[in-house]
């Protein structure tokens, strides 16, 4: 007995109550486990899909899909890949995902600030918007503004919003930009955004200068000023020597007998109902973070910003948001995220997003390898908007100094 | 002197504009132009929704479709020819209903008032209301409306054992384990018995389905995703990874996508005489989506406490795992209460998914119903405000009866209670 008691103890202590061997026994027998489970989970599907003659494998990506995508932005034919056609799904995704979180964060900031108004009947207005919002599901909302659009008139009848604005049940059509020749467009949009950037540098020279020096040197106007200089001068130039302008505003306009729309952007009634509902339910949850945060700033930041003469204006916008967006990006970041994958609902209003062209790819392609991509695709869009969102908060998060 | 003072020092009332309504209308409403004008713009906003929407839910709207459906967005099929042939079966999500009204009761007799009593009453009074409804009694029977009514003894019954008993928390928690059981046997019915004939989970449906689908993710989630915190703040490395694998995984992708996943690789994965149904495998995607976003809402809490807490706990000669479960589980969960009821709001939320594996939930078998019935077409809009006005009710009760929690610990109200809730469906824990 006592020679069992020495073969079982280690350092002098018995091995049931020694910490280091029971936490390594602990994480052997757990991750045995693990790895046994997901073996057999992968084991049985291997012979599940072998017994059943399940497709599987990869070479069905360059199979030809040879099945309509209900709405794309990328051009589409039925005869392209399996490959090529999750590429236009995912761009569908992608579209609604960053048109949603720009959209959804404007009207997010509107209501979060109308929430803190000093005035009683706007905060209450943005209160009962944002707990109305934000407690009913996702899915409701977006059966209601799909059969709102479903009643809109059809597209011969539809709604003349403003110049060149229909809205209809096919969708929504607003005026685009659209290039006369390409090279002359790209030509234009890059000389552009060079003179943003230069208008850029040139504001915080002024700023500099005005901190430097005391002298009023009207950092913002110069910038702007800077930028459409630029702009103009450079869009004259390129259509002196093109002969033509390199971008006109293309306006949709009835055409034909049955009154199709034509030209501008034709946003499908698809997409206009998921990024309706998207934006206004996730724009609830943007306002409280919003909220939350410019609370969290202390009262005497603003007291003190006032005493120094500071504008309301400027006490928010030098004083009270700075701080308050150390505290509002991580959440927000999350919310980002959250549109991303709530963008997944579009295939109940029958919009033709990732998951909705992976869930009918699966009748005629390999369901495994399908789920491994759209899984890989969502991890990868949550990743970019984490990265996004953590290089911006090592940014503006305190420095110390 | 007394003269002096009646000349001198009479004190004027203040100007009637400071003071009473008209000193908070100027206060509130008129406190500057551009106050001024934002308060004329929103008055135009709500009288004008006031105006449009009480004539369109008075003379506009046709609620009709709404009585139509009428008992199966609350059970959905369960009560169809099909699902129970030859008999009425009803009377078996009403008596699971009677259970919960008792244990409401309970609540109450432990809590001694407040707000478990205002819900518990509110809640009985409302189910007994329904018996009013102005259906013939062709489809709503004497017993169905009699059965409803029940619940106000049920919950005085609840009341009065928990009351007499002195029945503490844990007594309720094994009651409310108790009841789920006998709901889930009453529902799935027993072979043999008469009376209760099985009745296959397709059939169950309705906002049973949603309360039932979160009562189990509710219950379950919480447990998994504390040991799901801890496992990610243990130093041993492939405990730590399992869970950060697990964790991030479920929160990279939609629910929507999992729930479908499991309907095609849950047959491929398990051998095929494993029994599974869409019902079983829905309750833990959910619980399995919902742990992962509970554990960081959790390890939030946990970050959130000051090292000292544990140190003082091990220096009194606590145990790690005393230390954990007396010291700093209690005081992380309390401070994190909202983020976590947060949650559950979510998880009811998500629980209008399910309709990805073809379960007839309350609102996929509204739209299922109008997509059948072209006739109600221009009446969907009806049924789906009629359905908000439904989770609204439900989880704005949830989220009220927080706030009185958090109020009672004294944890609420703060901005950064709020933005622990908001955190609910993202990383409340801070980025590191």
């Amino acid at each position: 007995m006592a020679q069992l008691r020495g073969l079982l103890t280690y350092q002098g202590i018995e091995v049931w109550r020694h910490t280091r061997i029971l936490q390594w026994t602990l994480q052997i027998v757990s991750g045995i486990v693990v790895v046994v489970l997901v073996a057999w989970f992968f084991t049985n599907i291997a012979n599940a899909v072998q017994d059943r003659e399940i497709p599987h494998g990869w070479s069905f990506l360059d199979r030809a899909y040879q099945t309509p995508i209900g709405q794309h932005i990328l051009p589409y034919e039925s005869s392209d890949s399996f490959g090529y056609a999750l590429g236009v799904a995912m761009v569908n995704t992608v579209v609604v995902s960053v048109v949603g979180v720009i959209l959804a964060t404007l009207l997010g900031i509107f209501i979060g600030v109308a929430r803190l108004s000093s005035n009683w009947l706007v905060s209450k207005l943005a209160m009962v918007y944002i707990e109305f919002f934000r407690n009913v599901p996702l899915l409701v909302q977006l059966f209601f503004w799909f059969y709102i659009i479903l009643a809109l008139p059809p597209v011969r009848e539809g709604y003349v919003i403003g110049e060149g604005l229909f809205i209809n049940n096919g969708g929504f059509s607003m005026p685009f930009p659209s290039a006369t020749g390409t090279g002359a467009a790209i030509l234009w949009i890059l000389l552009a955004l060079a003179g943003l950037l230069a208008g850029r540098v040139v504001y915080q020279m002024l700023l500099a200068r005005e901190t430097n020096t005391g002298q009023r040197s009207y950092p913002l106007l110069g910038g702007l000023v800077t930028a459409v200089i630029i702009g103009a001068v450079t869009w004259v130039v390129i259509s002196l020597a093109s002969g033509d302008s390199p971008l006109i505003i293309s306006s949709p306009h009835p055409e034909g007998r049955f009154g199709r729309i034509a030209g501008g952007f034709t946003a499908p009634a698809g997409m206009v109902v998921l990024l309706v509902g998207l934006v206004t339910y996730t724009a609830s949850f943007i306002a409280e973070i919003v909220r939350a945060g410019i609370q969290s700033v202390r009262r005497g930041q603003t007291e003190a910003s006032r005493a120094l003469g500071l504008t309301p204006m400027e006490t928010l916008r030098y004083v009270t948001f700075p701080q308050a967006l150390r505290v509002i990006i991580p959440p927000l970041i999350s919310q980002f995220l959250n549109l991303t994958k709530n963008s997944s609902l579009a295939g109940a209003i029958g919009y033709a997003d990732l998951t909705n062209v992976a869930k009918t790819m699966t009748q005629t392609a390999p369901a495994v390898s399908i789920f491994l991509l759209i899984m890989a695709a969502y991890l990868a869009m949550s990743l970019t908007y984490s990265l996004i969102g953590n290089l911006y908060n090592r940014h503006i998060r305190f420095t110390g100094g | 002197m007394a003269a002096t003072q009646s000349s001198y020092g009479e004190r004027l009332p203040p100007p009637r504009t400071e003071v009473g309504a008209l000193g908070w209308v100027r206060q509130n409403l008129f406190n500057s132009k551009f106050n001024a004008v934002l308060t004329i713009v929103s008055a135009a906003v709500i009288v004008l929704a006031l105006v449009y929407g009480l004539r369109w839910i008075i003379a506009g709207a046709d609620w009709t479709v709404i009585g139509v459906l009428g008992g199966q967005m609350v059970i959905g099929q369960y009560n169809t020819e099909a699902a129970c042939p030859g008999q009425n079966c009803f009377w078996r999500p009403q008596v699971s209903l009677l259970l919960v009204s008792a244990m409401l009761g309970m609540a109450w007799a432990m809590a001694g008032g407040g707000v478990a009593k205002r819900l518990a009453i509110g809640v009985v009074i409302i189910i007994a209301l329904f018996a009013l409804l102005p259906y013939d009694f062709e489809r709503m029977g004497m017993d169905v409306r009699l059965l409803l009514v029940a619940n106000i003894p049920a919950m005085l019954v609840g009341w009065a054992i928990a009351h007499y008993t002195h029945m503490s928390g844990r007594g309720i928690a094994i009651y409310g384990v108790a009841a789920f059981i006998v709901t889930l046997a009453l529902l799935r019915g027993i072979p043999g018995v008469p009376g209760l004939q099985p009745v296959l989970v397709i059939y169950w449906g309705g906002i049973t389905l949603n309360l039932l689908l979160a009562v189990v993710g509710i219950s379950l989630s919480l447990p998994i995703g504390i040991a799901l915190a801890l496992g990610r703040r243990s130093n041993l490395p492939v405990v730590k990874l399992l869970c950060v694998v697990f964790i991030e995984v479920f929160r990279g992708v939609p629910l929507i996508t999992l729930l479908f996943m499991s309907q095609v690789l849950v047959p491929l994965a398990f051998p095929e005489d494993f029994n599974t149904n869409s019902l079983f495998r829905a309750g833990v995607i959910i619980t399995l989506f919902s742990s992962a976003y509970m554990a960081e809402n959790i390890r939030g809490g946990l970050q959130a406490l000051h090292p000292g807490q544990a140190e003082a706990a091990r220096a009194l000669g606590l145990s790690a795992w005393q230390t954990t479960l007396l010291i700093s589980l209690p005081q992380a969960i309390r401070n994190v209460i909202p983020a976590i009821v947060g949650q559950f709001i979510a998880l009811f939320k998500d629980t209008s998914l399910v309709y990805i594996i073809g379960m007839l939930d309350v609102v996929e078998i509204s739209r299922a119903f109008i997509q059948g019935n072209a006739q109600y077409l221009g009446n969907a809009k009806e049924l789906f405000v009629f359905l908000a006005l439904v989770f609204w009710v439900f989880t704005y009760t949830m989220s009220y009866v927080s706030q009185k929690v958090e109020e009672h610990l004294g944890v609420g109200g703060s901005p950064q209670a709020t933005l622990a809730r908001l955190g609910m469906e993202g990383n409340a824990a801070p980025n590191r």
